[in-house]
């Protein structure tokens, strides 16, 4: 188990540019890895189709399609062919009952609806149809309020049947009725919904009952992400009940789940409670008896707090109490998970000049040093260089492949030179003035946003102000195009797929444009890249659409954050693969106590 | 004094109704809008269209004319309904009720300790003027005049954490319920403050005590051969005493809002952070009572001072 744990943490050093192969190599060597399995792991940090698996892949869910769900997704799953039911459980063998884990958590709860993006701690309370596998590493889709599913052959029709005898915690029987509620509600919202993930379903073309525990979806074209979007834990299915109780606005509501744990007290921006769901469906789970969920904004708080006991178990710490852990090796542990959902990134406004032509842009993805931004960053966050997906996702490219492309390779030489000859041809060969915004968080504005200004200045003499604002004007700013360069990190998606990220952030008018990006060829990419099942197909559409914003890029990218999840040593069975995480949700932890 | 009592409460009617007005306009001139919050994804960037955000605004009542909202308002504070917060539904008389007694303790504890710690360096200070003693006193002060509080925060619990494992409870806990956690969240951020305070006190009891020194009183009480101690604690400190009270009051209507930078430091739940929160999510309802709440705090502290001034000094009568 430890070996293993060690293997994919080197694993995952390698790719995010941490560890160099030569270090690598040694480090495998020591861990006495045979040299054709440190190729078989090379080849897996690299981006082939091999996946980084884990020690607990026998156990468990044996209804299975892959993650990404890219390619040959079955036409039947195995439980349906077999019958065999399907129950979640730890991915490490043995785990004991009993106890209470105490996380510190972070995040601010708007409101309680996550289909209007609230909810947060409360996922602990809810199941989604669909899953990813705990006990494969998250590597697998497999069902959970699902039974199984089936595929029709043109791949356009997800016909789902769902388990029977399955309660809300308020004693409604569970059915298909909800999920079609649950899923209409997202993708046909109610005139004063405001559903957040409708664009995730733009292949829905409609929701349907069948009977009692038998729902479809039909699909405009057969799209392979559609399982990996059912996924993310915030996809919870609500009672139609519920829904109707409250007119379909739950924002003030704490509806009743279906899930491992059972709502009991929220005292707000404090703690989050729950207990175990004693009529859980999963007879194997839940195995702790309570959970208490911290308020702990700060992420040094949170660090302490696992440090000193306080708190059991943390997604994100701070960087000096991630360093502080490495010499606590006997009481905690910690990883570094890369974070598909933040992209450190200068959006540039596509609408305004100098910047609307698509030179100026390329000169800056040129001349500007992402070595340098995120060595200057490296006391705050970990930033892995990527080329515009996430550098966990599988399609990206090779770190060391990426250091040797135009604009990312530590020689800025050539790159200034071609950045200097773009910027003189569109018209500014002395360069031109412009507004940096930043949110009014010390790093942003007093690191990263300064040295990206002085880069600007030093190598293109692009002279820019910065404005520092609170996050809530930015957002407005960025939403509203009133703006020239802003610094954030909105580029990302909760579903590791580029297609879905790419046609939310990059398509021309999409919602979350907010670079007024406008690429026809890339638009056309993204047509094909919508219902292309064949993986390698796939792969390739991924690299042409790289280079293709390489070419004509949108905005600045720097690279996508890493996350520093660190626990007690007691803790186990929250699974965090280093491609896949299921934030906050926690049906499988136990402790060793 | 029952009119002096009348004239000040009703003196205290439009001070608080300017508070009223200013923060409700506040939140409304001010850039940022709450509906960018409420319906957020990836880091706060909101999706809704123009027509989404519209029908989120009705919901919340934000649509209605200025003057119906703040009459909405100042009604239901009148019927003692402080209202809810926007996004969750939670009432903001449970948030004061269940934050509120932490933040007051802390304060009280604060200015407590900065008595204990200032009133007896600040009267060594001054009897023995020039000596040793008054160069340390004063040298220490002078030094935690100038180190912010938070800084002593964050001293403590960095040397909690790495030297001896440990760091105050992330939770809430009540002296009536739970004494032992509570003194533990309570008395790190206490201390932060008070010492702070103390410098304050240490300051202002010094040059008060050597003001009243030179006073004829003093100098005839010694004269008719009274005990120095007595001289000390009788005469000099008694009448020393209106300028650190006054000072020791305005303190504690602050604190009693609750310090943000030392809750934060402290990772303690009180009302500052709750304010903090409330101001990064625009929670207008939440804001503009907790503000109000405030006002009346720092009046009714206000008005606690003046009136202790008579007992502290018979000399002094409120007609």
């Amino acid at each position: 188990m430890a070996r293993s744990t060690e293997l994919r943490s080197l694993g995952q050093d390698l790719t995010s540019g941490r560890l160099s192969r030569r270090e690598f190599l040694r480090r495998a060597a020591a861990l006495g890895l045979t040299a054709s399995s440190v190729a078989a792991l090379l080849a897996a940090c690299g981006g082939s189709a091999a996946p980084a698996s884990t020690p607990a892949a026998a156990t468990g869910a044996s209804t299975a399609v892959p993650a990404a769900a890219a390619t040959k997704a079955p036409v039947s799953n195995p439980a349906a062919a077999t019958g065999g039911a399907t129950f979640m459980k730890a991915p490490e063998p043995n785990p004991k009952r009993g106890g209470t884990v105490k996380t510190a958590f972070g995040v601010t709860v708007g409101h309680y609806d996550f289909h209007q993006g609230g909810g947060g701690p409360l996922v602990q309370a809810f199941d989604n149809l669909v899953t990813l596998n705990y006990t494969d590493g998250l590597e697998t889709i497999v069902p959970e309020l699902a039974e199984s599913w089936e595929i029709s052959a043109d791949k356009q029709t997800y016909t789902f049947k769902v388990r029977d005898g399955v309660k809300f915690h308020d004693g409604t029987p569970f059915g298909a009725e909800d999920v079609v509620a649950t899923f209409s509600r997202i993708i046909f919202p109610p005139p004063g919904i405001a559903s957040l993930f409708q664009e995730n379903f733009a292949a829905v073309e409609k929701v349907e009952l069948i009977d009692r525990l038998t729902m479809r979806f039909v699909l405009k074209y057969a799209w392979p992400p559609f399982l990996a979007a059912l996924t993310p834990v915030n996809m919870v299915i609500y009672s139609k009940k519920t829904l109707e109780q409250n007119g379909n606005d739950l924002r003030k509501v704490i509806a009743p789940g279906t899930g491992a744990f059972v709502y009991k007290e929220y005292k707000t921006a404090e703690r989050w409670i729950f207990e175990r769901n004693p009529n859980y469906w999963n007879p194997e789970l839940p195995y702790v008896d309570r959970l208490e969920m911290l308020h702990v904004p700060a992420w040094t708080d949170r660090g302490t707090a696992v440090l000193t006991g306080q708190a059991d178990f943390s997604w994100n710490v701070s960087m000096e109490t991630h360093q502080e852990a490495e010499k606590r090796k006997d009481s905690v542990a910690t990883r570094v998970l890369p974070h598909f959902g933040a992209a450190y990134h200068v959006a540039i406004n596509n609408q305004r000049k100098p910047f609307s032509d698509p030179r100026v842009r390329r000169a800056i993805h040129l001349a500007v040093s992402r070595q340098n931004l995120i060595g200057a960053f490296a006391k705050q966050e970990f930033i892995t260089m990527d080329r515009w997906v996430s550098h966990a996702n599988k399609y990206a490219l090779p770190l060391e492949d990426i250091q040797k492309l135009p604009g990312y390779r530590a020689d800025k030489k050539e790159d200034i030179a071609e950045a200097k000859r773009l910027l003189a041809e569109a018209g500014h060969p002395d360069g031109f003035e412009a507004e940096l915004m930043s949110a009014d968080v010390a790093p942003h504005a007093q690191i990263m946003a300064p040295a990206f200004q002085d880069q600007l200045r030093r190598t293109l003499n692009i002279r820019t102000t910065i404005k520092v604002l609170e996050r809530s004007l930015l957002t407005n700013a960025l939403s509203q195009g009133e703006y020239d360069m802003q610094l954030g990190t909105s580029y990302g998606s909760d579903i590791p797929d580029p297609e879905l990220m790419w046609t939310r952030a990059l398509r021309t008018g999409a919602s979350q444009n907010w670079s007024k990006y406008a690429n026809p060829k890339f638009d056309q990419l993204l047509d094909q890249l919508k219902t292309e099942a064949d993986e390698e197909a796939r792969q390739r559409l991924v690299r042409e659409g790289m280079q293709l914003l390489d070419d004509d890029p949108p905005f600045y990218l720097m690279g996508f954050a890493d996350h520093l999840p660190m626990w007690r040593k007691p803790v186990h069975g929250i699974v965090a693969n280093w491609r896949h995480t299921h934030w906050g949700r926690m049906p499988t932890v136990w402790l060793d106590q | 004094m029952g009119h002096y009592l009348r004239k000040r409460l009703l003196a205290a009617i439009p001070t608080l109704f300017g508070i009223t007005v200013l923060i409700f306009l506040a939140m409304r001139v001010l850039p940022g809008d709450p509906v960018s919050f409420i319906f957020t994804e990836a880091q706060g960037v909101q999706v809704l269209n123009e027509e989404q955000k519209s029908q989120a605004r009705a919901k919340l009542g934000l649509d209605r004319p200025y003057h119906e909202q703040y009459l909405g308002w100042i009604g239901g504070v009148l019927r003692g309904d402080l209202g809810e917060s926007f996004w969750r539904g939670e009432k903001t008389a449970a948030l004061i009720a269940r934050r509120g007694p932490i933040t007051a303790q802390i304060a009280l504890m604060a200015v407590a300790l900065s008595w204990l710690i200032g009133l007896p360096v600040g009267i060594l200070s001054a009897v023995r003027r020039n000596s040793w003693l008054d160069y340390l006193s004063r040298t220490t002060v002078t030094f935690f005049l100038a180190v912010p509080s938070f800084l002593i925060g964050l001293t403590v619990v960095l040397v909690g954490v790495l030297v001896f494992n440990w760091r105050p409870p992330l939770t809430i806990a009540y002296p009536w319920t739970d004494p032992l956690t509570n003194l533990q969240i309570t008395i790190g951020p206490a201390l932060a403050l008070g010492v702070g305070l103390a410098a304050v006190v240490a300051r202002f009891t010094r040059s008060s005590c050597l003001e009243v020194l030179n006073e004829d009183y003093v100098r005839t009480a010694r004269a008719k051969g009274v005990v120095e101690r007595r001289v000390i604690l009788k005469h000099v400190f008694r009448n020393a005493l209106l300028p650190v009270i006054t000072v020791s009051g305005l303190a504690l209507g602050g604190l009693l809002g609750g310090s943000v930078a030392v809750e934060r430091a402290f990772g303690v739940p009180g009302l500052g952070l709750a304010l903090t929160f409330a101001l990064a999510e625009r929670d207008w309802n939440v804001i503009q009572n907790l503000v109000l709440l405030y006002g009346v705090i720092v009046t009714a502290v206000n008005l606690a001072v003046d009136l202790s001034y008579s007992w502290f000094d018979p000399r002094i009568r409120y007609q």
